[in-house]
């Protein structure tokens, strides 16, 4: 328990408060408040009168006071106050204990005499939990605590930068995210993925804070003469319902400088109703405003228009070309060893590039540096394991997940022989090893492999698999400067294999090797600038498909379309500059530069006309390591930020994006079948810029974020297949596709509430994609060349995602899914010719399947909570598509006794229950 | 503390998903014109190759019936790149023959069409793509009965295949006739005397989908056990003997580019992930509205046939469902002059006379074949 004066009010100005202060009674209490925090009350209840407060910041941090009292007694209004919360309080003298959950019995004698011991008064408290109490102990008694920063110095005035990592006192897992803020003068600085944080200041004594979402806000006294470094533990936010966000972190919707951001945590990620209780990422993904997919099965996904090839998406800095298990099923991270998630719309960081549309940042969380600990889940169709802990205590750690699936016996329970027949398998792993070398060095080291077989109807083998492996070097120059040093190898490859005619039996397969180099400096030279400049460089190695023949008999002649060779370079600076409170701009150059190397053949094309095999001029042969071509651009990146008040603001970003390695896909899901291609002297990068505007306003001291984004996006050299274009082994891809041009623009609600036993979002989104092909060197246009919609165009998306927490241990979580159906081409016409009746489709994209709607429920109960149980249990229940709705995967037309009849596929078309069980360790 | 997991492994899963669901999918009310002209045919440059050409309209899919509707009064030519025309003759409502031909196969061909409106199309020139001949025909029992084509072309040159068939099969009406009816006279017929005796007939069809094959991935252009037919099992055009002809046609990569579209349109079946449909560019235009659909890819070249027999006898546990066909036998009186018959349900025919006097009777299906379908009339080919 420890005292509290001020700390709230001075970063943010509670929003509907009024006070009428009457006369100074010493015992009667007078005001007329309205959603009051709590704080703000006891500090006028204090300057009214004698009365002294004492209470746990956490445990009243939600509470807002609403009522007008005219001198009644304290205890009358304090009543009134806690009616309906679990908190009890005790005057004594003129002294007010607030005391959570907890009932005091006594107070020992020597209570009030020494305030530096106040918190042995826990000692007399019946005790949630030893462990507990004992980091309350210890936090509380670093909080108070002077702590020298730097050495004392002769000159005076001059300015410090305090630095260091913000970890969770319980696993020593870095924090993200985390807000380190001075109150007077107004500094605040997030820490970055690894926790780090460096905030500079003029010499002097200061209250730092500490918040972050999840986490017990902490605090702590130091003295700051030179540079230094403060490392910090946060402590986790199990206990305590009542309040769940720090003000700071929910503000950073409006503060912040980055717009089109989404950030979740596995935690709340976990909450969510998925399909067959799997706690599934990039499910979620989907939820966010300006997020579709074209179908439910598919983990591929649109970000603004974009297509799903357009999303940079990093495990760890590790590029993840297949982000999916079994047909789009599952995505293909493990959740428990995921850290968090974040998404970039729009402001997309200059040190991410090489995709238009996105970046999906998965990032695995660190192991637990200070004591074993696991965790497993079981459900319908996957099981789960991980394991983390020490190598060597506070310095080394390690985490170690794994999934696989048991779901053959759902394929053959498909009252369809060509799923029976059929047997699908995944499996992954991840393994990330953190190493604290020093208090500059750290490294991390992450693996990831996943793999992939289905084999359909005894007939056809499919199979995937990506592995990765990164490893990072965090060096901090001084508190800063500090540069992170990554190089990463990544695998992806497929192959399709079918043996039943021997004559015929073959393997097809692609494969993409990447290695990345990078370096990536921040600087940090006062609270002012925080600026990021670097270095990348990714080496490709593509082999875009060979094809070979198995057994002896076999006449199937080996064929490999070449591999290609590219070298991806870019190098980037920028600033976020803090102008004055109120604006802000985040400005930063890109220079990318992409090489197609050799050795290729590459063909040329007859100019002007259209390009076939029979326009095919000339076949040039470059050597091993010859440049072949060079595309290079800047790209710019600008963010501006403008606070209208402390609850809202507004921001505005432009991008420029250029993209140099493509996926051919003519179908309308990813498919294990899709093919990635590297631009050519033919096929030229995609580009594409993006213009938003977002406005940005909190509600209800913060507790309630809304915003509204609207963007206008144009891309450039999309690809988009001619009719019954043949991709597979095509050795002159130029010829099947039609350099597109697209337009994408929408806008985007979003309400959120993040804190309290009620939360959750609503979105709303419209938007609109639109492509044209009117390339002249293709031969043929689509639609004659007019703007068409994209197969992912679905301009009206409603979701909506709540979660209730009725207990500690119970919690119901719904949500809601609504979206425009996709565009199809659908037939028009009926003819005959060759004798057998055939169909004439309409323009491309003329038409739409029905709208989709989905709403899902579950309830989760956990075992119990206290702190010294070895495992703790939750099981999850639920139903995924509630109304049973059959919501169309797709429609597809077929003969049937030689009439043409169209049907809609539905994947999930019946209510759907589940139940998991997970446990950790 | 890792010891305890095993008693926590334990789950429960509930199976009642169904899985896949399909329902009718009725698309948006069409309002569009798509009566679109439909030139189905190939150009001959076979020895007397005789080329047909079909003329058709597209009807909408929710015409109630989907029988092909014919553009009649056509005027319909074959056009050489040197400038000669060879007019079509209408053969049928919808069909255009040409003259048996000999045409140059270095010449480039096109079609030119003048509907009975006045509106003229026009195909591209095609170049002659001479097809090599089938080196086989042959079929399998495996469940029900596969039969596959088998060709190659020593050039390499071909690649691009096309085929179709027309099958023939022989079936029996269900009581052997012994007595035929002319004017009321009844007389005596005999196997030899084949257009009275309807005990035996062959009916035909032709193939019902598109059958591409090609052989771009192989080192030698050789077509292995191309799948163009499959009968299923117990079938009854095996019931006594089948034949089935197969046709071959070399195809430009284009033309089988087209069937390939025109193929993947019509048989796609319902997966997960269904290539979309491709709109159809044919090489037939019309002459005044470049922008008008014209349904058609013409191709030009010889044709190559060859046929296999299918015997019942050849066939392991092949048994045809019994016929379904009601076959009363009334027994009536003879008249004075037996042989005179006048029996006023004219569905009734003779079947034979009792040894204890009187005729019996029964319904004309149960004894002319030719009522199910087919001629009594033996193929020329038939062995």
């Amino acid at each position: 328990m420890r005292t509290f004066k001020n700390g709230f009010i001075l970063l943010g100005i509670p929003l509907f408060f009024s006070l009428g202060v009457i006369a100074q009674d010493s015992a009667r209490i007078s005001g007329d408040f309205k959603n009051t925090p709590f704080e703000q009350f006891v500090k006028e209840v204090e300057a009214q009168s004698a009365y002294h407060f004492y209470f746990d910041k956490a445990e009243i941090d939600s509470i807002g006071i609403t009522g007008l009292f005219s001198k009644q007694s304290l205890s009358t209004v304090l009543e009134e106050v806690f009616r309906n919360t679990s908190l009890k309080f005790t005057i004594d003298h003129y002294r007010v204990f607030i005391a959570g959950n907890y009932q005091i019995k006594t107070l020992p004698a020597n209570f009030f005499d020494d305030k530096a011991t106040a918190d042995d008064s826990v000692s007399n408290i019946i005790k949630p939990a030893e462990t507990d109490i004992r980091n309350q102990k210890a936090i509380s008694s670093i909080e108070n605590k002077l702590i020298v920063i730097g050495v004392k110095q002769n000159k005076a005035g001059g300015k410090a930068t305090i630095a260091g990592y913000v970890r969770d006192i319980k696993s020593g897992e870095p924090i993200a995210g985390v807000s380190v803020y001075i109150i007077t003068p107004s500094i605040i600085a997030t820490t970055d993925q690894y926790g780090y944080y460096s905030l500079t200041v003029p010499a002097g004594r200061y209250e730092i804070n500490i918040s972050s979402i999840g986490m017990k806000d902490t605090k702590r006294q130091v003295l700051v003469y030179s540079d230094d470094k403060l490392d910090i533990e946060m402590q986790d936010f199990i206990a305590t319902l009542k309040t769940v966000v720090v003000t700071s972190e929910r503000r950073s919707n409006v503060k912040g400088l980055q717009m089109g951001l989404d950030k979740l945590n596995t935690k709340l990620i976990k909450q969510i109703p998925v399909v067959f209780g799997e706690t599934d990422i990039l499910k979620v993904v989907l939820t966010l405003p300006g997020v579709t997919s074209v179908g439910e099965a598919s983990t591929g996904f649109n970000v603004r228009g974009g297509s799903t090839d357009q999303n940079l998406i990093l495990f760890n800095d590790a590029t993840i070309y297949n982000p999916s298990h079994l047909f789009g099923f599952f995505s293909a991270f493990n959740p428990d060893v995921v850290k968090g998630i974040e998404l970039y719309k729009s402001a997309i960081p200059v040190k991410y590039g090489g995709r238009l549309s996105s970046v999906l940042d998965v990032s695995v969380r660190d192991g637990n540096v200070k004591n074993w600990t696991g965790s497993a889940g079981i459900g319908p169709l996957t099981g789960k394991f991980s394991i983390e802990g020490p190598i060597q205590k506070d310095k080394t750690s390690i985490i170690f997940g794994t999934r696989t699936t048991y779901s053959n016996w759902l394929l053959r329970s498909i009252p369809n022989t060509a799923y029976s027949n059929s047997q699908a398998g995944f499996s992954d792993y991840t393994l990330h090893i953190s190493h604290i070398v020093n208090a500059k060095n750290t490294l991390y080291l992450t693996g990831y492999y996943s793999k992939d077989q289905f084999n359909l109807n005894n007939d056809t083998t499919y199979k995937y698999s990506s592995s990765n492996l990164s490893l990072k070097w965090k060096h901090n120059f001084n508190n800063k400067f500090n540069n992170v040093l990554t190089a990463v190898a990544n695998h992806y490859d497929y192959s399709i294999s079918s043996s039943q005619n021997p004559v015929n039996a073959y393997k097809l397969g692609f494969n993409i090797d990447q290695f990345d180099f990078r370096s990536d400096f921040n600087y940090i030279p006062d609270n002012k600038h925080n600026i990021s400049f670097g270095i990348s460089s990714i080496f490709y190695k593509l082999h875009p498909g060979f094809f070979d023949p198995v057994g002896s008999k076999s006449l199937v002649a080996p064929d490999v379309v070449p591999a290609e060779q590219g070298l991806e370079s870019a190098i980037y600076l920028g600033d976020e500059y803090t102008i004055s409170p109120k604006f802000s701009i985040n400005a930063g150059l890109r220079y990318s530069m992409f090489n197609y190397l050799g050795p290729h053949d590459v063909y040329e094309y007859v100019p002007g006309i259209p390009r076939t095999v029979s326009t095919i001029k000339d076949t040039i042969a470059y050597g091993s390591g010859k440049l072949i071509k060079t595309y290079q651009a800047p790209e710019i990146r600008v963010a501006l930020r403008y606070a209208l008040s402390d609850n809202n603001s507004l921001k505005l970003s432009f991008n420029t994006m250029q993209q140099y390695i493509h996926m051919l896909s003519n179908t309308t899901a990813i498919s294990p079948t899709d093919i990635w291609k590297l631009s050519d002297p033919n096929i030229k990068p995609q580009q594409g810029q993006q213009l938003s505007f977002g406005y940005y306003q909190n509600f209800n001291s913060n507790t309630i974020e809304t915003s509204v984004e609207v963007y206008y996006k144009e891309m450039e050299h999309f690809l988009d297949y001619k009719s019954g274009a043949s991709l597979v082994l095509n050795k002159h891809i130029e010829t099947e596709v039609i350099n597109t041009r697209g337009r994408a623009y929408g806008i985007e609600f979003l309400i959120k509430k993040l804190s309290g036993k009620l939360n959750g979002w609503l979105s709303y989104t419209y938007s609109r994609t639109m492509l044209k092909a009117d390339d002249p060197l293709a031969g043929e246009t689509i639609n004659n060349g007019n703007y068409y919609p994209a197969n992912f165009d679905k301009p009206h998306n409603i979701n909506f995602i709540g979660n209730y927490r009725f207990s500690h241990r119970l919690s119901i979580s719904a949500n809601f899914v609504y979206s425009t159906g996709r565009p199809v081409t659908v037939p028009l016409a009926v003819f005959t010719i060759g004798g057998v009746p055939s169909l004439y489709y309409s323009q491309r994209n003329e038409y739409r399947i029905p709208d989709y709607m989905r709403a899902d429920l579950s309830v989760t109960l956990e075992g119990n909570h206290k702190v010294k149980q070895k495992i703790h249990n939750s099981w999850s229940a639920g139903v995924y598509n509630l109304t049973a709705r059959q919501n169309a995967y797709s429609v597809y037309y077929t003969q049937e006794n030689g009439k043409i009849k169209g049907y809609q596929l539905s994947i999930f078309g019946t209510i759907i229950p589940f139940v998991t069980y997970n446990f950790k360790f | 503390m890792l010891s305890s997991i095993s008693k926590y492994l334990l789950f429960i899963f509930i199976t009642c998903i169904i899985f896949n669901c399909k329902k009718p999918f009725n698309p948006v009310p069409l309002t569009a014109r798509t009566n679109y002209l439909v030139v189905d045919g190939f150009i001959n440059t076979g020895l007397n190759g005789v080329t047909t050409i079909n003329l058709s309209r597209a009807r909408s899919l929710s015409d109630s019936t989907y029988d092909v509707l014919p553009e009649g009064n056509a005027s319909v030519d074959i056009e050489s790149s040197s400038g000669d025309s060879y007019p079509l003759q209408q053969v049928s409502s919808l069909a255009y023959s040409s003259n048996p031909l000999n045409l140059d196969i270095n010449q480039k061909y096109r079609v030119h069409v003048t509907t009975s409106n006045g509106e003229q199309y026009l195909s591209d020139f095609v170049t002659v793509k001479q097809s090599p001949p089938i080196d086989s025909v042959t079929w399998q029992q495996d469940n029900g009965v596969n039969i596959y084509v088998n060709t190659h072309d020593a050039t390499n040159n071909t690649r691009y295949y096309r085929w179709d068939y027309t099958e023939t099969w022989e079936h029996n009406a269900f009581y052997e006739i012994s007595w035929g009816v002319k004017d009321h006279i009844i007389f005596s017929v005999t196997y030899v005397t084949y257009a009275t005796y309807t005990y035996h007939c062959w009916s035909d069809s032709n193939s019902t989908s598109i059958i591409l094959g090609t052989s771009a991935a192989l080192s030698q252009d050789v077509i292995s056990k191309q799948l163009v037919r499959v009968i299923p099992n117990n079938n009854e055009k095996i019931g006594i003997r089948y034949s089935i002809l197969v046709r071959q046609y070399a195809l430009t990569p284009e033309a089988y580019q087209y069937w390939g579209i025109i193929q993947k349109n019509t048989q796609g079946i319902g997966t997960l992930f269904d290539v979309q449909p491709s709109q159809l560019h044919g090489n037939i235009a019309s002459v005044s509205d470049l922008s008008e659909p014209v349904i058609g890819f013409i191709s030009a070249g010889s044709v190559q046939e060859k046929r296999i027999f299918i015997d019942h006898l050849d066939l392991a546990n092949w048994s045809p469902p019994p016929s379904q066909l009601y076959c009363p036998i009334k027994n009536i009186p003879q008249n004075s002059n037996f042989l005179y018959y006048d029996y006023p349900d004219t569905t009734y025919v003779p079947y034979y006379f009792t040894s204890g006097g009187g005729l019996n009777i029964t319904k004309s299906y149960c004894l002319d074949c030719r009522v199910q379908g087919g001629t009594n009339l033996k193929p020329p080919f038939w062995q």
